[in-house]
């Protein structure tokens, strides 16, 4: 601001130095920036071995452990009664559930949840028919926390090792458009765990 | 039909943009008087059909009319009908949609008022205005197109915008105040791409450029608070201000523009400090699209970044060609902007303003840095890090405080020079009542040292104030034995620039008090109670009385009641809550809170026990938070009063000219 050129000089080299530094720079950050996705906290467990639960099955109580499931790849699907996403998505696992039938097993983990709310809530949601897959219900939030679960609706893709491969964040929703379709996601990263 | 019709208008706007910046640049290098008409004409032209396709985009979701893309996004029939109007701007390519709208009626009030007036200029202002313009409707036109034919999903599916924009009546005003702030900026930066490509500044083109300035910048002011005071009121950590990175890009272009506004009155009166008047300008400018770029690219984590959406790189390029051709420009013609006076001494109002800008200039450049330093940090190193309020904080006090210092030494300084004499009995009064009042303010028990320092600044800066606006009253009084509210009313017409300056500066005074003691001298209280049970905080008791559960239409709403008690009396009750949206696992606290002059009592609901038998409650005292609201209306009326077109009028012979920021007009 303190230069003063003098009258009919021409172009400011000083002016056009400091300029491009501190701007080339900046935009050079905010690129940085695109490439990196803040709202990302990664997936530390991803091809680690899935963290081991044995937990109460909703319908008979029976436990349900990870072992039980070992020699076919899984779909963990963590939700809850009080997730307003839910509903939708539901009826998508229980599509994909009937379609894979013995060849992927699906297991619903219910968090922060109460029995009757659950059964009542399948009830309604399976519209009569039996569930395709079991729900576990989560006591006291356990594996929810072992699996680091950060919303509901979390689903975790574990491979016929027990081993975790994907993870999703969110709810797999129904669209019509085929880019942003739930089902179509949801089948595209099941055929890589088989 | 709407579909239609909505792109119909987005290529004529997106054309007329276009050809009319071609020919703007032509007719203003040619002076061509029929290309100047001809860009006047397309200008208005992208303006209205702008407007045009908002108002098409309002009835869309007025009727429901789900084929369109942006309605089938937002849209939702449950939504009661000043939801479904403001979810014009509650996503990305509504809120582009909207950014639009707002251009195009800047636009035509600069078509009107600059009818038949600076012709040499408006034809490359216009032409610098139609090419941002051009920007925005490509992006309406293809990356972002909100009018988009689509199948409607199912019914169920549409829930209307999102939640958290739901939550409050201060969100519904929020974004078009900021965007009021931000687009408004692109006049003031056409203006001064004139002023460099013409080569010349003169006092009328800047007066001009000042006025167009003013009025975003008040809607900018506007923007920020509400921010501030949404944050307050809804997000329940007994704050108003994190430094979040996208509070920071709506401060920056505040902070540049305020820079602007002060260097423009020491061009007006003395011809100095042209180029750099000019790159504010454009800094503020280029400091807006970064801000829009820091929300919608999802480059940064922030509660604002609303979308994930791939317009990021389009804006990145935007900003690019933005930020290289304005250094270009002003590399290449500030030698052509010559500064017609000297600069005073160091004692004068000049020195005042220059040290004024570079600490204007500095606070960007902290605050700047602090906000991009995430993305250098992760770019270089691979480290995800945030710089946290202290370090803002640190910067930022000793730099608001000299601010708010020269505040009062500026005005108390004549132009040109003083002899330290002067200096000296121009300030001793305000500068001896803020160190008795600061005094005494101590002696009731405020011991910081910072608070103490921004109270005796400010004190010594709200009495100059008001000291310049009752000197012109009494020098009419004495000179034409006219009564105090004669003087009064003359005084302000003559000189409604300095008084909406002052008025002004006694808001940013008392606003900064309130910042220093509420954050200062906050009070936080945390206890896990019992029903029945109390938590005392200051003077207040806090009893826990009950919870419930009740739904809301978009919400669960879990919400505590608490019997606040002062002294054993019973003053009333609070209810905070904590609401949990659809798809968020963490529920989301809308806080209660009780405001007196004197302080805040706010409650924050942290968790409720099984059963509703036992609640965690944090509770805050924040002293003087009101006062922030308060003082910041404050600034806003000053700013629409220097804002306001001055009364053509003849300056009277023999009269001296009072008002200090009164250009060669």
């Amino acid at each position: 601001m303190t230069t003063k050129p003098s009258q009919g000089a021409g172009v400011s080299w000083p002016t056009l130095f400091v300029g491009m530094s501190l701007v080339l720079p900046l935009l050079g950050i905010l690129l940085s920036g695109l490439f990196h996705d803040p709202h990302d906290l990664g997936n530390p467990l991803e091809d680690k071995a899935a963290p081991r639960f044995a937990l109460p099955v909703l319908d008979d109580g029976k436990l349900l452990s990870l072992e039980d499931l070992n020699g076919k790849p899984a779909v963990i699907n963590f939700w809850a009664t009080w997730c307003q996403s839910c509903p939708m998505e539901h009826p998508v696992l229980e599509e994909a559930a009937r379609e894979y039938g013995d060849r992927v097993q699906f297991v619903g983990i219910a968090y922060e949840d109460k029995k009757e709310r659950l059964s009542a809530w399948l009830r309604q949601a399976n519209r009569g028919r039996p569930s395709a897959y079991p729900t576990l219900i989560d006591i006291g939030g356990k594996a929810a926390v072992a699996y680091g679960v950060y919303g509901v609706p979390e689903t975790y893709f574990l491979d016929a090792t027990g081993t975790i491969r994907a993870k999703k964040t969110g709810p797999f929703l129904p669209y019509v458009d085929p880019a942003s379709d739930g089902r179509l996601e949801l089948r595209r990263i099941i055929e890589g765990l088989l | 039909m709407n579909s239609l019709l909505g792109h119909g208008l987005i290529l004529l706007a997106l054309s007329s943009a276009t050809i009319g910046s071609i020919l703007g640049f032509a007719a203003g290098r040619s002076g061509s008087k029929q290309g100047l008409q001809w860009t006047r004409r397309l200008a208005g032209t992208f303006a209205i059909s702008l407007i045009a396709a908002n108002v098409v985009m309002e009835y869309a979701l007025l009727t429901h009319d789900f084929t369109v893309k942006y309605v089938d996004q937002v849209g939702s029939t449950a939504s009661p009908t000043y939801i479904t109007i403001v979810s014009l701007w509650s996503s990305l390519e509504g809120s582009i949609l909207f950014w639009g709208f707002i251009l195009g009626v800047y636009l035509l009030g600069f078509l009107v008022s600059t009818r038949g007036k600076h012709e040499e200029m408006t034809g490359y202002t216009l032409a610098t205005v139609l090419a941002v313009g051009t920007f925005f409707a490509f992006l309406i036109a293809g990356p972002a197109d909100p009018f988009g034919a689509v199948q409607p999903r199912p019914d169920s599916m549409h829930t209307g915008p999102n939640p958290l924009l739901q939550n409050h009546w201060l969100m519904i005003i929020h974004p078009p105040a900021l965007y009021l702030g931000y687009v408004g900026m692109t006049i003031p930066f056409g203006m001064g791409i004139a002023a460099l490509l013409r080569g010349h500044l003169g006092p009328s083109w800047m007066g001009a450029t000042r006025r167009w300035m003013l009025i975003p910048f008040g809607f900018l002011t506007a923007g920020v608070v509400l921010g501030g005071w949404w944050a307050y009121e809804v997000l329940g950590w007994g704050g108003y201000w994190a430094w979040d990175p996208v509070e920071n890009a709506s401060f920056l272009p505040w902070l540049t523009a305020a820079a602007f506004l002060h260097a423009a009155m020491l061009e007006e009166r003395r011809g100095l400090l042209k180029a750099w008047t000019v790159v504010l300008l454009l800094i503020t400018f280029s400091l807006t699209i970064l801000g829009t770029f820091m929300t919608r690219s999802g480059v940064f984590n922030s509660v604002h970044s609303f979308t994930q959406s791939a317009i990021g790189p389009t804006f990145l390029v935007f900003l690019a060609v933005i930020l290289v051709i304005s250094v270009l420009l002003v590399g290449l013609r500030m030698h052509l902007l010559v500064d017609e006076g000297e600069l005073g001494s160091p004692l004068s109002r000049d020195a005042a303003f220059i040290v004024n800008n570079l600490l204007f200039a500095g606070f960007t450049f902290v605050v700047l840095v602090g906000t991009v330093f995430p993305l250098l940090a992760e770019a270089i190193k691979d480290v995800k890090l945030s710089v946290g309020a202290p370090f803002f904080n640190q910067l930022s006090v000793p730099i608001g405080v000299f601010i708010v210092f020269l505040m009062g030494v500026g005005p108390s300084l004549p132009w040109g020079r003083a002899t330290s004499g002067e200096v000296f009995r121009l300030l001793r009064l305000p500068l001896g009542i803020s160190a008795v009042l600061t005094l005494v303010a101590a002696a009731l028990g405020m011991h910081r040292f910072w608070p103490l320092v921004t109270l005796f600044v400010a004190l010594f800066a709200a009495i100059v104030a008001l000291r310049d606006m009752v000197t012109p009253v009494q020098a009419l009084m004495r000179r034409r034995s006219l009564s105090i509210p004669a003087a009064a009313v003359l005084a302000f017409q003559r000189g409604h620039r300095r008084y909406g300056g002052q008025i002004v500066h006694l808001g940013v005074a008392l606003a900064v008090v309130s910042i220093a003691i509420s954050s200062s001298y906050q009070t936080i209280g945390e206890a896990s109670l019992k029903q029945g049970e109390v938590l005392t905080i200051n003077e207040y008791q806090l009893r826990f009385e009950d919870s419930r559960n009740f739904r809301e239409p978009h919400r669960d709403v879990l919400e505590a009641r608490f019997t606040v008690l002062k002294d054993g009396q019973e003053i009333g009750s609070l209810g905070p809550r904590l609401n949990r949206y659809s798809g968020q696992m963490n529920p989301i606290g809308t806080p209660a809170v009780l405001s007196t002059a004197k302080e805040d009592l706010y409650l924050s609901l942290m968790s409720v026990g099984k059963g509703g038998a036992s609640a965690g409650l944090r509770a805050f005292v924040n002293p003087m938070v009101s006062w922030l609201w308060v003082g910041s209306t404050i600034m806003v009326i000053g700013i629409i009063i220097a804002a306001w077109p001055a009364r053509r009028r003849r300056v009277e012979p023999g009269e001296a000219q009072d008002d200090p920021t009164e250009g060669g007009e």
